[in-house]
């Protein structure tokens, strides 16, 4: 009785699995890729020429491993999933760094101006 | 651009599988060639792998070093992910796609070492423009110091000029007040000056005048001394005359005068008596006084009356020649003062007399 039971139960889950496989395409974790790319676009990498290029290969690399995922390809789909990171990631890097020299160029041009403003000396670089 | 193929592998694969013949030296040669391909194939890099190699290069010689090392760290191991998929499986898209990993991880390296240098730079010039500000400030203070000392000096120069000028002003009070006395005082002086000179003036006016009265009075005295000595000469011809301390004694014998026991002059008396009263108006500013004697026969009041009298008569007498009646006096003085002896009757002539006494200075008036 108890035998049977058991056996019931792992039909019920392979049942489930079964039909749970059967519903859709293989789900892939987008959540590091779509994570980048918003922060990409949250640090106006779009508006950076450098950066821009990233965002947009972070973007199709992300339709793609949708493609690939829908075409069952999830190994595939999870790599090309990696790659939009990535480039997201690096998208926002150069849209920060290039954000910092701006703000660096300002810190230091304010910095002149105060010191010719106030007549005071000024550090060689 | 995402399909990373090595397409000359494919080739020389699909060659490799339509060799069955037996081998000819051809074929080895063909054959070695295509397995120096096909390990050429395996050590030719897919484009990723090379890029990311290159991008490692350019981190690890980048201030990424040194500023983000963990980040040229992570780009170290994603490469050497991507060289062991490559070592181990050189055809395989997850060879293609580390590399392409790599090669990000390796650019983002290098843009966070940007980043870090941008945001060191940044933080040194928010430092140099804190120190500048700080420099500002402490010379605003210092400026601020200084002209709080100059401003306090200023009012300290201030301050003694004002009482410089406060002494200097009171001075000038002082002075000005000394002038206005010194003022006051020499008008007084000018006008006191000027009353002396009034003073002076008038003296010497005065003196003027006294000395003119002075030399009339001199004048009319040495006239009234010139006109008494002749008066004098004069009487000394006409009656007994002698200087006494009471003045100039003229002496009339009561005879010549009177008869006995009257007392109204006799004519020849009136002649005598006129020219001794010509001879007392040369003195006529002088006091007469003119005393009557009787002998010491009779009564005393006898005697006293007659002496009266007859000093009265000859007082009238003299009045009637014009001499001042105001400046003659009679007294009858009876048997008194006798000049000579009554016993006898030389005596007793000489005793009844009469007696005019001229004052020897003019009467003041």
């Amino acid at each position: 009785m108890k035998q049977f039971y058991y056996s019931i139960t792992l039909v019920s889950v392979l049942a489930v699995l079964i039909l749970a496989g059967c519903g859709s395409a293989p789900e892939v974790n987008k959540e590091a890729s779509t994570s980048a790319i918003r922060a990409a676009e949250e640090s106006g990498a779009s508006k950076v020429p450098s950066a821009s290029l990233y965002l947009q290969l972070a973007k199709e690399e992300l339709e793609f491993a949708k493609a690939l995922a829908a075409n069952d390809e999830k190994e595939k789909a999870e790599s090309m999933l990696l790659r939009a990171q990535a480039d997201g990631e690096l998208a926002v890097a150069l849209s920060r760094s290039v954000k910092d020299k701006t703000e660096a160029t300002d810190a230091v041009e304010r910095v002149r101006q105060f010191q010719i403003d106030n007549q005071l000396p000024q550090e060689r670089k | 651009m995402l399909l990373s193929v090595c397409d000359n592998s494919k080739l020389i694969t699909s060659y490799h599988k339509k060799g069955n013949n037996p081998m000819k030296p051809s074929t080895i040669i063909i054959t070695a060639v295509a397995v120096l391909l096909l390990a050429g194939c395996a050590s030719v890099p897919p484009p990723e792998l090379v890029n990311a190699r290159q991008s490692y290069e350019q981190a690890i010689n980048s201030p990424a070093a040194q500023l983000v090392p963990a980040e040229v760290h992570k780009a170290k191991q994603a490469l050497a992910i991507a060289e062991k998929s490559f070592k181990d499986d050189p055809k395989s898209y997850k060879t293609v796609d580390l590399s392409y990993i790599a090669d990000r991880k390796a650019k983002m390296a290098v843009a966070l070492g940007v980043t870090a240098a941008e945001q060191a730079k940044e933080e040194n010039a928010n430092k140099e423009y804190q120190s500048a500000q700080d420099q500002v400030m402490k010379n605003t203070k210092s400026d601020l110091a200084t002209q709080t000392e100059n401003a306090k000096t200023a009012n300290e120069n201030l301050a003694a000029q004002t009482q410089i000028t406060n002494e200097t002003k009171a001075d000038l009070a002082t002075q000005t007040q000394m002038t206005t006395a010194a003022n006051t005082d020499l008008t007084k002086q000018t006008a006191i000056t000027k009353s002396a000179k009034d003073d002076l003036a008038a003296s010497e006016r005065t003196v003027d005048q006294k000395n003119l009265q002075l030399a009339a009075e001199t004048g009319a005295r040495m006239d009234a001394e010139n006109r008494a000595a002749k008066a004098q000469a004069a009487l000394v011809k006409l009656a007994a005359v002698k200087e006494e301390a009471r003045g100039l004694v003229i002496t009339l014998s009561g005879s010549v005068l009177f008869a006995s026991n009257k007392s109204s002059l006799l004519p020849a008396a009136r002649e005598r008596l006129s020219q001794v009263s010509d001879a007392l108006m040369e003195t006529k500013e002088r006091k007469i006084t003119i005393e009557g004697y009787t002998d010491s026969q009779g009564s005393d009041k006898t005697n006293m009356d007659l002496s009266q009298k007859r000093a009265d008569a000859v007082r009238k007498y003299i009045i009637s020649r014009g001499y001042s009646a105001a400046l003659i006096e009679a007294n009858g003085l009876g048997k008194d003062r006798p000049v000579a002896d009554n016993a006898s009757a030389e005596g007793r002539a000489n005793n009844r007399r009469v007696e005019i006494i001229v004052d020897r200075g003019p009467v003041n008036k």
